[in-house]
């Protein structure tokens, strides 16, 4: 699975980190970075796409 | 009558005055059979505007009250824009609008710039140690001051409102010194015009702007500060931090310094406060919740969900158009009621039980999908978790004694006294 993001309408809300904190780390830059895709709960990264609040992730197979 | 009767008074809705200040003191049973009424028969409810002194009142706004038209209006920032005002349902004047709201009432793309550059200290990860020595300390302090007073202290000021007041000023910088007038014109600015809380009730736009006015000179000492000797906290970020390589203007540093300030402090005083009221009225969740650390993470959400501290943001429509069935014009305002759809029976079952085990819980208490959700989300949830974990193991013998004292505001679900006792003191 690959996850995308989209630098214009992330705020770094951090969403994502919560509920994958493996997979998402908000940079200094208030922007979230992925970190080990591969090994990526899937779960957990899906569960992140669907709530994040400005649909800034996008998910790939 | 209570609220969990199953057929609820009947509501009036030709009667029901969204903009009366004191119906918003009012018991949340009667606010929340309305907003249950308003969901089954008008959706889409228009209402006239409070009058604001000084201020020409507008042509009205709809009220929003079911969780999809929220979900729908809040994820569609360009057609539903927070610049226009999201925090005054009058349009106040722009340079008003632009101070009292910086983030929460600019648009993107410049929101998200700016809001970048302070997301990185609200993720989770950064948020891991801070709150709980504040806690532990305004405890034991807690403690100390019902043994000076017969058992007796007041779960507002001694519990609830240093704890968001001392982590926010932390993580700003704001020294001991200046931390009292920051809960005091922080309070102001948010009474609603309340007027046990602002000098003259016909005249709250001066209370406003005074109280801002003190706050941005509490933020050109510091800035001045922090421009000579950087430190590691926000409000050195906000001064040397460059957006689209220019730094902040001065305004607008004064206006996310107050809007930070504010905004970390009025929103968990309030969810701390009315949660221990709710745990008061809920003994048999209190027990369960004491009892079991696990609980934490989904009865946190749920006493969000349950207290909505922000009751309501504002969208205006920059276009006509047509949203779940309901046409509108462009300039149309709309009141997105959070409050309400955190109870609508179509996305939570049982809405008007307090459950702390709820899961999943997809609560609007932070706001609805789109780019302003709560930029505190997760302080908040920290916050929130570390605190009645400490209530219960610290203060297990806290007793709420009287009925709280209801901030007459509908935009903040405000208590401003909650008297309690600590059982075990003498």
């Amino acid at each position: 699975m690959r996850v995308e993001v989209d630098r214009d309408l992330c705020v770094g809300s951090g969403t994502c980190e919560l509920l994958a904190p493996d997979v998402f780390e908000v940079g200094g830059d208030g922007v979230v970075r992925v970190l080990q895709p591969g090994q990526a709960d899937e779960g957990a990264v899906r569960d992140a796409a669907a709530q994040c609040p400005t649909g800034a992730l996008g998910l790939a197979d | 009558m209570t609220v969990e009767a199953a057929s609820p008074a009947p509501v009036d809705l030709d009667a029901l005055d969204l903009s009366d200040r004191d119906w918003w003191a009012g018991p949340p049973s009667v606010r929340y059979a309305a907003f249950a009424a308003l969901r089954r028969e008008r959706p889409f409810a228009f209402f006239a505007e409070p009058e604001l002194p000084g201020i020409p009142v507008g042509p009205g706004c709809w009220a929003v009250t079911r969780y999809a038209d929220l979900d729908a209006i809040s994820s569609q920032p360009a057609l539903f824009c927070s610049g226009r005002g999201a925090v005054s349902i009058p349009d106040v004047p722009a340079d008003l609008n632009e101070f009292y709201g910086s983030l929460i009432s600019m648009d993107d793309p410049r929101h998200a710039k700016i809001r970048r550059i302070v997301s990185k200290a609200f993720t989770p990860r950064v948020l891991l140690d801070q709150v709980r020595a504040v806690v532990d300390d305004v405890l034991a302090r807690a403690r100390r001051t019902a043994e000076a007073q017969d058992g007796v202290i007041d779960v507002v000021t001694d519990i609830a409102a240093p704890i968001p007041l001392r982590v926010i000023c932390d993580m700003m910088g704001v020294p001991e010194d200046a931390r009292a007038g920051v809960l005091a014109q922080s309070t102001v600015i948010l009474s609603g015009g309340d007027p046990e809380l602002i000098e003259d009730e016909n005249d709250p736009v001066s209370a406003f702007l005074l109280a801002g006015m003190e706050l941005a000179g509490l933020m050109e000492r510091l800035a001045a500060e922090r421009l000579a000797h950087p430190q590691a906290d926000l409000t050195t970020a906000l001064v040397t931090t460059e957006v689209d390589g220019e730094r902040l203007s001065s305004q607008e540093i004064a206006s996310f310094f107050i809007l930070l300030l504010i905004a970390g402090n009025e929103t968990t005083r309030n969810a701390i406060s009315q949660g221990v009221l709710a745990l008061h009225e809920h003994p048999d969740q209190r027990a369960r919740w004491a009892a079991d650390p696990g609980l934490d993470r989904t009865a946190v959400e749920e006493l969000v969900r349950w207290t909505s501290p922000v009751t309501w943001m504002r969208r205006t429509a920059t276009r006509d158009g047509e949203v779940n069935g309901h046409r509108f014009r462009a300039g149309d305002k709309f009141l997105l009621l959070y409050a309400a759809a955190n109870r609508d029976p179509a996305v939570f079952r049982d809405p008007e039980v307090l459950d702390l085990a709820r899961d999943p819980n997809p609560h609007v208490g932070f706001g609805s999908k789109g780019p302003h959700f709560c930029l505190g989300a997760h302080l908040a949830r920290r916050e929130l978790a570390v605190t009645f974990r400490a209530l219960f193991d610290q203060l297990p013998d806290l007793e709420v004694t009287g009925e709280p004292n209801r901030l007459r505001s509908s935009f903040v679900n405000g208590v401003k006294r909650l008297p309690a006792r600590l059982g075990g003191v003498r």
